[in-house]
């Protein structure tokens, strides 16, 4: 093949019990320009993320079924995988700051597409 | 008058019934009767005068003078004789008159012979006995006509002597009645004494000049005070309760006669806090001025207490109702306990049940008094917790006392707690709170008292499940709004994957920011439980998720709508903001929109006004007649169809107006 390298693609890691949005939120992803991974709840993330260093981004719903919900989740991945940026959404309406793990940020389902697609990019970067 | 000759046994009753009355018989002999005897022998010249008074079977002698017996029996009586004759009787030689020439005093001694006695007549004309004087040897010339008539005034001084007496006799009987009398006022007296002091009524002096109070027994007892003579006015005025001082009276209002008469207060007893109602009167001086002041204390600490605590429960219900959190109910209740109850110490705990400890919470407390704070056992205390668990209030009066504490009474002591009373809050089924409240000193409880702390422990219940079942609904209202946010997610989502060929972006996105903006809508009504929103959170939210809200100016007082008018409103602004973003003021980097709003008319008629002004946009025209947007917008607020809308050469300024009864419609 040639002797050019495509730039390698950041990846994130999409977490979502519904599977229509979850399609939503891969799309969203995928049409920013980011590899997607999908998981269907917080212990398929962990797994993921034992098994692959390349995830750039959680991106996490809050509300799913299993032994942790995406709180739990984001809170063990800036614990464990410090480095790691977290985007969070939820249908609540609002989540207080001081629940929110460092460096995470919080978006109201339904999120606007270019408000996020925006915080993938500024994370990203 | 009366007739000399009686008969004999009408004689002789009314004779014992005129000595009964005159109470003679047998009284110890008096100076006054002595001396008629000493001057009747003296007129008379004989040894021997008597006053003999005569009854039945015997005469009997109320003063004699030469004549050893005291009585004789009748067959001695030489008087008996002179009973029947108002006139004076003489015997010149009694051994020669056949009525007494056999009398043993005759024919034996002292072998009397001359014998002169004067009747006693009563002033009701009965003979009660004779005033006699006698001799041992014979006159035979009797008495002279002068001692006749001095032995007959004689006689009658006897009877106004006997009257004298039992006038001045009666008079004691009076004097004895009236005695009694004031004796048994005094026992009254005493007996309302001993009723005030049940009752708890004093009574008290104060000289004003001095400062001195003098009180009844009473008045110190109320006081807590040993009975002196007197005290110094400032030793009551310091025992006023803090919290009361001012309501006493003072050396300076006491002077001028300002301070109140009928006062209510609070005093430091060694027995704790006690109510005193006091009520006074002014005495004055000649120059008007007070300079006594003359009063009556009682103790009414079990009806101020009475009162407090309905009061208690009547402010209980106000603040129960107004707090939503179980841990502010506790503490109100606890406040409002303590100050019926005159605690020194009130709070609320939070309970570990399977642990059996209490973690104290801050607290009120008397002035003076330390609070009980951190973690503690509740077995370390006693074994009351067993009824705490069952949901029982527990009132131990004495922790010295009650067995459920009485073994561990020293570790409250160390406490200051004396009196104990813990009422447990359950919450979905867990002891979690307990209430209490602190007496340093033993505390008189009533049954009263304890019904109302009783109650006061269902009624926190009572509004602790109301909380809950509001906290429950609130809940319920966070799942529906959730669910309802990720429906229009899945629409999203929908929509974004069945429009994926539309080459036509902007009428996906457009779609895509309406779903967007009916999701704010619900935001705000959300807050509120659906049930209305604050207009201006309406509008900000909607600028800001456009990022616009630093370019539009607000103008009006914020309103509430219900949910039909929020939708409206909120739908409106997004069509209009996205228009303008697109083609008006919005769409360069100066220009600015005027969202002016208010109210005309009144009641019923009263409208809402709302005035969308662009200024500083390119010139604009009008576009987009047929889409969405437009038809939205001249729908106008709420569907009236009030919309006047005008493209002037300094932007669009847009009308719309509409009842406020309609926007502020709850249902949806």
């Amino acid at each position: 093949m040639g002797t050019f390298n495509p730039p390698k693609k950041n990846v994130v890691l999409v977490v979502e019990d519904e599977p229509l949005l979850l399609m939503a939120a891969v799309d969203l992803v995928e049409e920013a320009g980011f590899e997607a991974v999908e998981a269907r709840n917080a212990d398929e993330a962990i797994e993921i993320l034992n098994a692959r260093e390349d995830i750039r981004i959680v991106f996490t719903d809050i509300d799913m079924p299993g032994s942790m919900d995406g709180m739990k989740l984001a809170a063990m991945v800036r614990d464990r995988w410090p480095p790691v940026e977290i985007i969070i959404v939820s249908g609540h309406r609002k989540v207080a700051d001081d629940d929110l793990p460092a460096r995470s940020v919080f978006f109201s389902k339904p999120y606007d597409v270019d408000r996020v697609t925006a915080q993938l990019h500024a994370m990203a970067a | 008058m009366r007739q000399t000759n009686y008969d004999d046994q009408t004689d002789l009753h009314e004779r014992i019934e005129a000595l009964e009355a005159y109470d003679i018989m047998d009284t110890p002999p008096e100076p006054e009767f002595d001396g008629i005897v000493q001057i009747a022998r003296v007129i008379c010249r004989t040894p021997v005068a008597l006053i003999s008074l005569v009854e039945e079977n015997r005469q009997w002698f109320k003063a004699r003078v030469g004549f050893e017996p005291c009585e004789t029996p009748m067959a001695g009586s030489v008087c008996q004789y002179a009973l029947l004759s108002r006139e004076l009787l003489e015997i010149p030689d009694l051994t020669a008159d056949p009525r007494t020439k056999d009398n043993p005093l005759v024919t034996d001694e002292p072998f009397i012979r001359f014998y002169a006695g004067a009747p006693l007549i009563t002033p009701d004309g009965i003979i009660i006995g004779s005033l006699c004087v006698i001799d041992t040897v014979i006159r035979p010339e009797g008495l002279d006509e002068e001692q006749a008539d001095g032995l007959q005034a004689l006689a009658s001084q006897v009877i106004a002597l006997f009257e004298a007496r039992r006038l001045s006799q009666r008079k004691d009987d009076l004097f004895r009645r009236q005695k009694g009398i004031t004796a048994s006022l005094r026992n009254a007296a005493k007996e309302t004494l001993a009723a005030q002091e049940a009752g708890g009524v004093g009574t008290f002096e104060i000289d004003l000049t001095r400062n001195e109070l003098r009180a009844s027994p009473e008045f110190y007892r109320i006081f807590h005070l040993p009975p002196a003579r007197s005290y110094p006015t400032s030793v009551f005025e310091t025992m006023v309760f803090s919290d009361d001082k001012g309501t006493q009276s003072t050396q300076a209002n006491r002077a001028d006669g300002s301070a109140a008469l009928d006062v209510e207060y609070r005093i430091n007893t060694p027995a704790g806090l006690r109510w005193i109602s006091r009520t006074a009167n002014f005495i004055r001086g000649e120059n008007g001025l007070p300079v006594k002041m003359i009063g009556a204390v009682k103790d009414v600490t079990v009806t101020r207490r009475a009162a407090a605590r309905i009061q208690a429960l009547l402010d209980l219900g106000d603040r129960l109702t107004q707090l939503s959190d179980i841990e502010s109910m506790a503490s109100a209740a606890a406040d409002l306990m303590a100050k019926a109850l005159d605690a020194t110490r009130a709070g609320f705990g939070i309970v570990d049940p399977v642990n059996e400890t209490v973690l104290m919470q801050p607290q009120w407390t008397a002035p003076g008094i330390t609070p009980v704070t951190g973690l503690h056992h509740f077995r370390a205390y006693g074994s009351f917790i067993n009824d705490l668990k069952m949901g029982n209030p527990v009132v131990i009066p004495d922790v010295t006392q009650d067995p459920r504490t009485a073994a561990n009474a020293q570790a409250l002591l160390d406490l200051g707690i004396r009196v104990l009373v813990n009422v447990p809050v359950i919450d979905q089924g867990n002891f979690s709170l307990v209430v209490f409240v602190h007496h340093d000193m033993p505390y008189q409880w009533s049954n009263e008292e304890i019904a109302f702390v009783r109650s006061f422990g269902d009624r926190i219940q009572a509004a602790i499940a109301r909380v809950r079942a509001e906290s429950e609904q609130q809940l319920l209202h966070r799942e529906m709004g959730h669910r309802l946010k990720n429906t229009l997610s899945m629409v999203l989502a929908i929509a974004t994957q069945t429009l994926r060929p539309v080459k036509e972006r902007q009428y996906v996105e457009a779609f895509e920011r309406r779903v967007h903006a009916l999701s704010t809508a619900h935001d705000v009504l959300f807050e509120r439980n659906w049930s209305s929103a604050a207009i201006v959170q309406v509008m900000e939210r909607t600028f800001d998720r456009l990022s616009v809200r630093d370019r539009v100016v607000l103008q009006g007082e914020d309103l509430t709508f219900g949910p039909k008018g929020t939708l409206s409103l909120s739908l409106l602004l997004h069509e209009l903001t996205t228009n303008a973003i697109k083609y008006g003021a919005l769409s360069n980097t100066t220009g600015k929109v005027v969202l002016r709003w208010y109210l005309t008319g009144e009641g019923e008629n009263t409208t809402f006004h709302l005035d969308w002004q662009e200024i500083g946009g390119p010139p604009v025209h009008d576009v987009d007649k047929a889409g969405f947007g437009s038809k939205l917008i001249k729908m106008g607020l709420g569907g009236t169809g009030k919309v006047d809308v005008r493209y002037e050469s300094s932007g669009l300024i847009l009308r719309m107006e509409a009842t406020l009864h309609q926007l502020q419609q709850a249902e949806h």
